[in-house]
C-alpha cells in the first residue's frame, strides 16, 4: 500500500476546515484583540492598557479570587463524597445500577432548570432548606440575597451537580480492579477499612488524579451555574463574580471586548498551565 | 462484638448513601411536584411538597406566556443537527487517522491534541465574532457552525475504529470496495456502540447548551430552551409554580432519553474518561 495516501486530506477536510475557523483562528484572534482597545467594529492597536486594565481592576481580582475559593472548596469536597459514595454502592450494597443510575441524573440535566429549583430551595422566605433549618433550630440566613453567602451557596450547587461524573467515573474505575487483590487480603484477614485503605485508594490515584484536574478546569470555567443561581446575575451586588462572568460581563455588557480577551488569555494560560501540571502528575502516577 | 460493630457500620453506609441519594433526586421530584401547585402552596411555611389538585392547567399557562414550543423546535433541530453533522464529520475524520498514511499525520495528530486542551470559554467570544461578522446572529446557521465537527469526538470514534482489525480493511480494498463504501458498509455498522453513544452525548450537550446560544441569538423566536427558560424565569417573576413547570418542560424530555439509554450514556462516559 501506498505510503502516502493524499485522499486523507479529503476525509480530513471538513475536520479540519472547521477546527481551523472555529478553534484555531478564535485563539490567534483573541491575543491578537487583548492588545485592542474600542468596540468590536471599530477595534485599534493599544498595547498593553487592557492588561493593566484588568491587573489594577479590583473587580477582576474579585472575580479571580471568588473562582479560586470555588474551585478549591467545591472540589476536594465534592472528591471526597463521591470517593466514599462510589465506595460504598460499589462495595456494601446491591442494586450498584440502579443507585449508579440515580446519581448520574445532575449529568445530563439542564444547569438553567436545576438552579431555577435551588433558588426556590434556597429562598430566604419560602425555601425548602430554611424550613429544614428552623426545624433543627439552626439560624436561616438569606441564601441568595445575602452577599457574603452567595459564594456558599454557589458552592453547595457546584457541589452538587459534580457528584454525578464523579462517582461515575470513579464506579468504572473501581470495577477495573483486579478482584484477586481483594481475595488474597480476604484470606490474610484484612478488615474492610484496611482493604480500603491499602488496595482500594492506592489503585484510584491515577483516577483521582484525572477527577481533580478534570474538575479543578472545569471549576475555573464556572459560569452557567452563576448565571442559574442568581437568576442572570452574578449575585448581589456581584458578589459571586467569575472569571468567566466577568469576562462575559466586559464582552457583552460594557461591550470592552479588548479588556474581555486580556481575562481570557490570562484564563487561558492558567488553564493550560494545570492541564501541563496533570500531564505531568499523571505520567508520575502511572510509572 | 465483631458481628455487632459491623451493623453499626451497615447503618452508616445506608444512612449516607439515603441521605445522598434524597439530595440528588430531591430537586427533580420538587421541580416536577412545585411545577403543579398553586402559586399559595409553593409559598406556605411550611412548604407544601403533595399539591391538593394537580394543576395541570400552569403547562398551559406557561404555553401561552413564552413561546416554548418554538424553544423546543430550535434546541431540536440545532441539538440534531450538531449531532448528525459532527458524527459524519468525526467519523471521516477518524477513518482516515485510522486506516490511511499519508504525510503530515503526526502534524495533524499534535495539533488535534494541543487543541483538546484548548477551553471553549477561550473561544467563544471571539467565535460570535466571527458569526457576528458572517451576519449570521439570530440563525440557525450561527447557532450550529461552530459546533459541526469536534476532535473529542473523534478520537472517541478511533478508539472504536481501531478495535477493528486492519486486515479487514486490506480485504475489503482487495475485494475492490472504495473507502466510501468500507466506511458506511463496514466501519459504521462495526461501531454503532460507539456511534450511538457519540450521538446521545453530542445531542444531550446540545440540548442543555447555554453560554452559545446567549450570545449569538436576542430574538425570542431564536431562543433554545434553556435561555428562553433564563428569560422566563426573570419575565414571570414571583410565579414560582410556573418557573417549575417550565423547568420541568426542559429536563423531562432529557431525563426520558437518559433512563432510555443509561447504559450507553454511563460507559460512553466513563470511556472518554479512559483516553485521556
Amino acid at each position: 500500500m501506498k505510503d502516502n495516501q493524499k485522499k486523507a486530506w479529503l476525509f480530513l477536510a471538513p475536520a479540519i476546515i472547521c477546527v481551523t475557523v472555529f478553534s484555531i483562528w478564535p485563539i490567534l484572534r483573541a491575543f491578537t484583540m487583548s492588545f485592542q482597545g474600542g468596540p468590536l467594529i471599530d477595534l485599534q492597536f493599544n498595547g498593553l492598557s487592557n492588561y493593566q486594565y484588568i491587573f489594577s481592576d479590583p473587580e477582576f481580582w474579585r472575580a479571580i479570587m471568588n473562582t479560586a475559593i470555588y474551585s478549591f472548596l467545591a472540589v476536594p469536597i465534592a472528591l471526597i463524597i463521591s470517593v466514599v459514595l462510589a465506595w460504598f454502592i460499589f462495595s456494601k450494597i446491591k442494586h450498584t445500577a440502579f443507585f449508579e443510575t440515580m446519581f448520574f441524573m445532575p449529568y445530563v440535566t439542564s444547569t438553567i432548570a436545576i438552579g431555577i429549583v435551588f433558588r426556590y430551595i434556597f429562598n430566604g422566605e419560602y425555601g425548602l432548606l430554611n424550613f429544614l433549618l428552623k426545624l433543627v433550630h439552626l439560624p436561616q440566613p438569606d441564601w441568595l440575597d445575602n452577599p457574603s453567602l452567595s459564594l456558599v451557596s454557589l458552592i453547595i450547587f457546584g457541589i452538587w451537580s459534580s457528584l454525578a461524573f464523579n462517582i461515575v467515573i470513579l464506579m468504572g474505575a473501581l470495577r477495573n480492579i483486579e478482584p484477586n487483590y481483594y481475595v488474597l487480603a480476604d484470606m490474610y484477614g484484612a478488615t474492610s477499612r484496611e482493604k480500603f485503605w491499602r488496595i482500594t485508594v492506592p489503585q484510584l490515584v491515577p483516577t483521582l488524579a484525572f477527577l481533580l484536574t478534570v474538575n479543578l478546569i472545569g471549576a475555573f470555567k464556572i459560569y452557567t451555574q452563576v448565571y442559574a443561581l442568581f437568576n442572570g446575575q452574578a449575585g448581589v451586588g456581584n458578589s459571586a463574580m467569575t472569571a468567566v462572568y466577568y469576562i462575559y460581563n466586559k464582552f457583552q455588557i460594557v461591550g470592552t471586548p479588548g479588556v474581555a480577551m486580556a481575562a481570557t488569555v490570562v484564563l487561558f494560560l492558567f488553564i493550560l498551565f494545570v492541564t501541563f501540571l496533570q500531564r505531568k502528575l499523571m505520567k508520575k502516577v502511572n510509572s | 462484638m465483631k458481628k455487632k460493630k459491623l451493623r453499626w457500620g451497615m447503618i452508616f453506609v445506608y444512612l449516607f448513601i439515603g441521605i445522598f441519594g434524597i439530595i440528588t433526586v430531591f430537586p427533580f421530584i420538587y421541580m416536577i411536584l412545585g411545577g403543579l401547585m398553586s402559586y399559595q402552596e409553593t409559598t406556605t411555611i411550611p412548604p407544601t411538597l403533595i399539591p391538593k389538585t394537580l394543576r395541570w392547567s400552569n403547562y398551559q399557562k406557561v404555553f401561552e406566556q413564552a413561546p416554548f414550543a418554538r424553544y423546543f423546535l430550535n434546541t431540536f433541530i440545532t441539538a440534531a443537527t450538531t449531532t448528525i453533522v459532527t458524527l459524519f464529520t468525526s467519523i471521516l475524520g477518524a477513518f482516515a487517522m485510522t486506516n490511511l498514511k499519508f504525510k503530515g499525520k503526526g502534524f495533524i495528530q499534535l495539533i488535534f491534541l494541543s487543541l483538546l486542551m484548548v477551553p471553549g470559554e477561550a473561544i467563544i467570544f471571539t467565535n460570535y465574532n466571527t458569526i457576528a461578522h458572517l451576519g449570521l446572529l439570530n440563525t440557525y446557521l450561527g447557532l450550529v457552525l461552530p459546533f459541526l465537527t469536534s476532535i473529542f469526538y473523534m478520537y472517541y470514534l478511533q478508539s472504536y475504529f481501531t478495535a477493528i482489525s486492519p486486515t479487514i480493511y486490506k480485504a475489503a480494498m482487495i475485494d475492490g470496495a472504495s473507502d466510501w463504501e468500507y466506511i458506511w458498509k463496514i466501519l459504521v455498522p462495526m461501531s454503532k456502540g460507539g456511534l450511538i453513544t457519540v450521538a446521545l452525548l453530542s445531542f444531550i450537550s446540545g440540548w442543555n447548551s447555554f453560554l452559545w446560544p446567549l450570545l449569538v441569538t436576542n430574538e425570542d423566536k431564536m431562543r433554545l430552551l434553556n435561555n428562553g427558560l433564563a428569560a422566563f424565569a426573570s419575565d414571570a417573576g414571583a410565579q414560582t409554580q410556573l418557573q417549575l413547570a417550565a423547568a420541568t418542560l426542559t429536563v423531562v424530555p432529557v431525563l426520558i432519553v437518559y433512563f432510555i439509554f443509561r447504559k450507553q450514556i454511563i460507559r460512553g462516559v466513563v470511556r472518554n474518561d479512559l483516553k485521556a
